[in-house]
């Protein structure tokens, strides 16, 4: 009877211990009922400066950001502004910074995270289809509308909202723009008594000149296709009427002899050794590096670019000796010739998943990041073309010869149409990169790629219906 | 005490936590991972049966194939080339008299780095403007190789890398069976006027037999779940000419979040790793017991 009893208890007690073990923390699952409780849109409570008179409680909030390397150390010194500010604002906030590479952050790290629910209350944002959209019809992300309209700054930002909109409410705040052109080194230019690229015929003469001088026309670097496909996206845009709206909506077909032809046109110009030998070797660094090295004359890039080209960054040799123009009119295209790649697509999002403080924490994140003091700095500092209206006398101030040259091709655009990355789905768009790498190394032809890709996007298609 | 050693609540009292334990992280996650092969989960959406659809889907992928065939190359590559290699190497370091511990430690020193550290340094090898292939080529008059960046090469360049990275390893394997023959029996042969080469293949590589189809046999798992040195130096490219299955199952799961897709491939490659090892062990992998 004892020895029963004796090892009864010792029974429950390991169970006990077992038990206690899975179970689950008290005093942690109270800020997630609080969450529940204030989940969006949860607007009336604390703002910003809520009740700094009570002793203030520290908490921390999560930040994912993407700002990270020596390229990114200027817009890494607004965010850190931001948080000294807005952390000095709420009593007892403190942001914990997560800093992850682009794409280990976009393709990796944050979608695993929003399948489990567990992602950080703040975080860098894609929008589009693949991204913001897909996060938010799943809920995860925090409906911004009634943030905005407390702060009053809906009205203050462009037309920027489209990738990040579902059903009227906006899910994701761009940080800025960027508009995707050619970058030719002046110097090299000039050197061989060659035109900036304005027209076509200059831009196929000066490649052809300076491939019989043995310098590369245009650097690149292919071993993330996300990068050719952004010369890709112009010219298909340059063929091509409807382009890439109308790709989801079986309007404009990947293999219609429009997008075959800019396809055509790309492995053409990969035939006649206008890119850099070997590159589907070379990786988006190197091909900042061959254009800075002087090894490549022309590089097709975004705006967001022109930062390296300053003082005291990356590609600071090139200070002053770099161009930027729109990509030229195609000669007998059917679509807009001075229809320019712009895009808003990065920017933040916000768990939807906040207690009142959390909540508090993000409006004055929002509040401070998302002024113009913030979007003239991002202008001045690192190139970044603004997400908000800045005044012309703001604008004025703007220096640096290469983002002159940005705005100015901005301002000359006619009409504007974003990547097809935010209207494709994931797997067309990988298909994309898969093909256009084949293409690449002339393992397909134009037709060959666009009926791969076509025949994808029909499933893809039907699968959305 | 006596009469509490025979009462199996005892037994089941001490065997219980690990069995709870084992079933919690292994047993558990294992028949979910089953039972999510068989849906379209993605984490986000509902989640819908979709019976057979994500197996069907793996096998009629072009992608999904070139993995496949990129998993068997290097099950041949291997087995055919790697395998032979290790057994000459160890056969020849057996037999050095001096700097033995030298070899051993030199041949064995990749296999301690981390993948991470061998792609990076092997991409600096391969580098076609400042790699030593290059130079050395250019010696002879051949144009660089974009080992990495063409289909042809991008293959053969991982292949290389992973045989450099693991050879060492079994070597010292092969070598700690070769240095527990007693030496007697080699001396033997000597006297009997066996040379060097005659000692080795007819009385060393016999002896050793079960060792070698052990190292066989980890050749073959190896092969079959590699991906860190794809990931690592190709990422699978260029246009998934070095997918290998387990890179495929990471992309596919992770990059594209088709959780459920994924799971289904990571039991297709179970099942081949499984059928591979069994068929080997029933055939090739039969050894008998060696007393010396």
């Amino acid at each position: 009877m004892n020895r029963k009893l004796t090892l009864a208890l010792t029974t429950a007690l390991a169970m006990s211990t077992l038990l206690a073990a899975c179970g689950n923390n008290n005093n942690s699952s109270e800020p997630s009922k609080a969450a529940e409780s204030s989940a969006p849109p949860a607007s009336e409570s604390a703002s910003p400066s809520a009740e700094p008179s009570k002793e203030a409680e520290p908490f921390t909030v999560s930040l994912r950001h993407i700002q990270i390397g020596d390229a990114q150390k200027f817009r890494k010194a607004i965010l850190d502004d931001v948080v000294k500010k807005t952390e000095a604002e709420v009593p007892g906030l403190k942001f914990e910074l997560d800093g992850v590479e682009d794409a280990a952050n976009r393709f990796t790290k944050l979608p695993a995270e929003m399948a489990a629910g567990n992602q950080p209350k703040i975080f860098d944002l894609f929008g589009g289809n693949a991204d913001a959209l897909k996060y938010a019809k799943a809920g995860r992300l925090l409906d911004l509308t009634p943030i905005l309209d407390e702060l009053g700054i809906k009205d203050k930002f462009l037309n920027v909202f489209g990738q990040f909109t579902l059903d009227g409410k906006i899910y994701g705040l761009p940080i800025g723009g960027s508009v995707e052109g050619v970058f030719y080194n002046t110097e090299l230019f000039s050197q061989n008594g060659l035109n900036p690229p304005t027209t076509w015929d200059d831009l196929i003469k000066a490649a052809d000149a300076l491939k019989g001088k043995g310098i590369t026309p245009f650097a690149m670097g292919s071993q993330a296709a996300w990068v050719p496909n952004m010369l890709v996206n112009t010219i298909i845009g340059r063929y091509t009427n409807g382009f890439p709206n109308g790709i989801v909506t079986g309007e404009v077909k990947w293999n219609q002899p429009e997008v075959v032809a800019a396809y055509d046109l790309y492995s053409d110009w990969v035939g006649k050794g206008y890119f850099t030998k070997g590159e589907l070797g070379k990786s988006y660094d190197d091909m900042l590096n061959d254009f800075a090295a002087g090894k490549a004359g022309m590089m097709f890039d975004g705006s967001w670019r022109s930062s390296a080209f300053k003082e005291g960054a990356v590609a600071a040799s090139m200070a002053g000796k770099v161009g930027f123009v729109a990509l030229p009119a195609l000669p007998n295209a059917a679509g807009d010739q001075t229809s320019l790649n712009a895009n808003y697509s990065n920017g933040y999002g916000f768990s939807s998943d906040l207690n009142d403080q959390e909540l508090a924490a993000v409006k004055g994140f929002i509040k401070n990041l998302y002024s113009d003091e913030m979007q003239l700095r991002g202008l001045l500092e690192d190139g970044v073309l603004p997400s908000m209206k800045l005044s012309d006398e703001s604008l004025a101030k703007v220096t640096d010869p290469v983002v002159k040259q940005v705005l100015d091709v901005m301002k000359a655009a006619g009409t504007t149409f974003v990547h097809f990355d935010a209207i494709a789905q994931k797997a067309v768009y990988s298909e994309t990169e898969l093909q256009l790498q084949k293409l690449i190394d002339g393992k397909a032809s134009g037709q060959q790629v666009g009926d791969a890709i076509q025949k994808l996007q029909e499933a893809e298609n039907a699968k959305t219906k | 005490m006596k009469s509490t050693l025979k009462n199996p609540a005892v037994y089941i009292m001490f065997v219980l936590p690990t069995l709870v334990l084992y079933g919690l992280f292994f047993l558990y996650p294992m028949f979910s991972s089953v039972y999510f092969a068989f849906t379209d989960y993605n984490g986000l959406d509902a989640t819908e049966y979709v019976g057979l659809d994500n197996f069907k889907n793996a096998f009629s992928d072009t992608n999904f194939r070139t993995a496949i065939i990129n998993n068997m190359y290097f099950i041949v590559f291997s087995v055919g080339i790697q395998v032979p290699v290790i057994i000459i190497f160890a056969l020849l370091i057996s037999n050095v008299k001096r700097l033995k511990g030298f070899y051993k430690t030199t041949v064995f020193m990749p296999s301690i780095l981390s993948t991470s550290v061998i792609g990076i340094l092997w991409q600096f090898i391969y580098d076609p403007d400042i790699g030593p292939i290059t130079d050395f080529l250019g010696w002879f008059g051949i144009d660089p190789i974009y080992w990495l960046a063409e289909s042809e090469w991008a293959m053969v360049a991982i292949l290389i890398t992973n045989a450099w990275q693991w050879v060492g390893f079994y070597i010292v394997l092969i070598l700690a069976a070769i240095l527990a023959i007693p030496k007697d029996i080699d001396e033997a042969a000597a006297i009997d006027g066996a040379n060097a080469r005659q000692r080795a293949w007819y009385l060393t590589v016999p002896l050793i037999k079960p060792i070698i189809s052990v190292v066989v046999m980890l050749s073959i798992a190896g092969a079959m779940r590699v991906v860190d040195i794809v990931l690592v130096m190709t990422n699978g490219g260029p246009y998934g000419s070095t997918e290998v299955m387990a890179s495929y199952m990471v992309n596919k799961a992770m990059k594209y979040g088709e959780y459920g897709y994924g799971t289904a491939l990571a039991l297709i490659i179970f099942a081949f790793a499984l059928v591979l090892t069994f068929i080997y062990q029933r055939t090739f992998g039969r050894t008998e017991r060696i007393e010396y």
